[in-house]
């Protein structure tokens, strides 16, 4: 890789001003968002424009909230028992909500079938995969607890004929499969004894497009379209 | 009265949430919850959705307050771009889903700095809106557009009738004279 110029500079900080705004269509939204989280240069010259726009801010006038979106809130949150105990995967709204493919409402909905509060739910982790070359972009948890990986598939199509697979890296360690991705714009996937200690912040999770059926060998065939580093939750 | 709250206990209680403190959070959206609710429901132009999104917003506050410390950004600073991110996220994929842009993106929304905004008389704003009035008229109203409601460039340009990638350099432009003016 080459040094960044001035030239490429001055094009991350205009890239960092329309992130900040948010003058991009959603795709490259969510894929500067990703950058952000491992460019701490880029991340600080987003900061620096969001600090020049705050001023702004104060003409967002004030609104006063129903009481009913706290008491959802923290039964969102914390589990407090509520009225509506509808199983969260069926849960529309929800999922309309997913599809905005925004990620809080992801981490939101990823996080929630937990049920229970999060500060005893150390042992989940979750990643968020994609790519700057491609339009893929899933979302994953992994909970020790049940073995089991969810995933959300946000964005970008499996081309006809082939298939995702799912593949876990652990330093320079070789990928290890987890499988074939099953379609739908949720899935998931049991993971059995071998696998399940490699699932930690220690690791990131890659997806392979392959054939029918998944990687004719032990390792990814096809290209990576998204990665992504697991983080505890 | 909440918008009292002065932004050293703001930042104290994003922190102690990042603690995982229950209390400080619900101490943290007493505190914010309708200013919060106001960006979303500005960007979103939907109460229904406004409401959905701000209830999201909380949840990110609450898996990422540790995140806060390090941003070095003020406590509100930094709600504020939670909120309006997270509600732009939902704007994007609510008029992308629909096929392009809603009728409600091409409406003329108010260009001129609202009436909220001109009550403000903080020194940074002045600055700021001293710096948006060194630029061409229409590119400061479509910053301000863009910052105050989430508008995209596909919008601006509709909105304004020319392409795409004239907008965006006209703008790109506008952003580098504005950072100029701001840090002479």
């Amino acid at each position: 890789m080459t040094e960044p110029g001035p030239a490429q500079e001055g094009e991350d900080d205009l890239l960092a001003a329309e992130y900040a705004l948010g003058l991009l269509p959603g795709s490259e939204l969510a894929a500067l968002a990703r950058r952000l989280e491992i460019d701490p240069a880029f991340a600080k010259a987003v900061l620096a424009w969001e600090e020049r726009f705050a001023p702004m801010a104060e003409g967002y006038l004030p609104q006063d909230l129903p009481p009913n979106v706290k008491a959802a809130l923290d039964r969102h949150l914390f589990g407090v028992a509520g009225p509506q105990k509808a199983g969260f995967w069926a849960n529309l709204a929800l999922w309309r909500g997913l599809a905005a493919g925004a990620t809080a409402a992801l981490v939101l909905a990823l996080v929630l079938p937990l049920q229970r509060p999060l500060p005893q739910a150390p042992s989940t982790v979750m990643a968020s995969l994609s790519a700057e070359a491609s339009e893929v972009h899933y979302m994953a948890v992994y909970d020790a607890s049940t073995g089991m990986v969810r995933l959300a598939h946000l964005a970008g199509a499996v081309p006809e004929g082939q298939v995702f697979q799912l593949w876990v890296l652990q330093g320079d360690d070789a990928p290890v499969s987890l499988g074939v991705i099953p379609t739908g714009a949720t899935a998931r996937m049991a993971m059995d004894d071998r696998l399940r200690p490699m699932l930690t912040s220690q690791s990131h999770l890659a997806i392979s497009l392959e054939p029918l059926g998944g990687s004719p060998t032990d390792q990814p065939s096809g290209p990576v379209v998204a990665l992504g580093d697991l983080q505890e939750v | 009265m909440p918008f009292d709250t002065a932004p050293e206990e703001i930042g104290a209680l994003i922190l102690r949430v990042a603690l995982r403190d229950r209390k400080a959070f619900d101490a943290l959206y007493a505190a914010t919850s309708a200013k919060l609710f106001g960006t979303c429901l500005r960007v979103l132009q939907n109460r229904a959705e406004a409401e959905e999104a701000v209830q999201e917003v909380y949840v990110k506050i609450w898996l990422k307050a540790d995140r806060f410390a390090v941003t070095g950004q003020s406590p509100m600073t930094w709600l504020i771009a939670v909120a309006r991110h997270h509600a732009i996220d939902r704007l994007r994929a609510r008029r992308e889903a629909a096929g392009g842009l809603d009728d409600a993106a091409l409406e003329i929304r108010d260009p001129a700095p609202g009436p909220e905004a001109m009550a403000v008389a903080a020194d940074q704003n002045r600055q700021l809106e001293g710096c948006l009035g060194e630029l061409e008229a229409d590119r400061a109203s479509a910053l301000r557009s863009a910052y105050m409601q989430g508008d995209s460039y596909a919008e601006l340009a509709a909105r304004h009738a020319v392409p795409l990638n004239t907008i965006r350099s006209w703008l790109r432009r506008g952003l580098m004279r504005l950072k100029e003016c701001l840090e002479r």
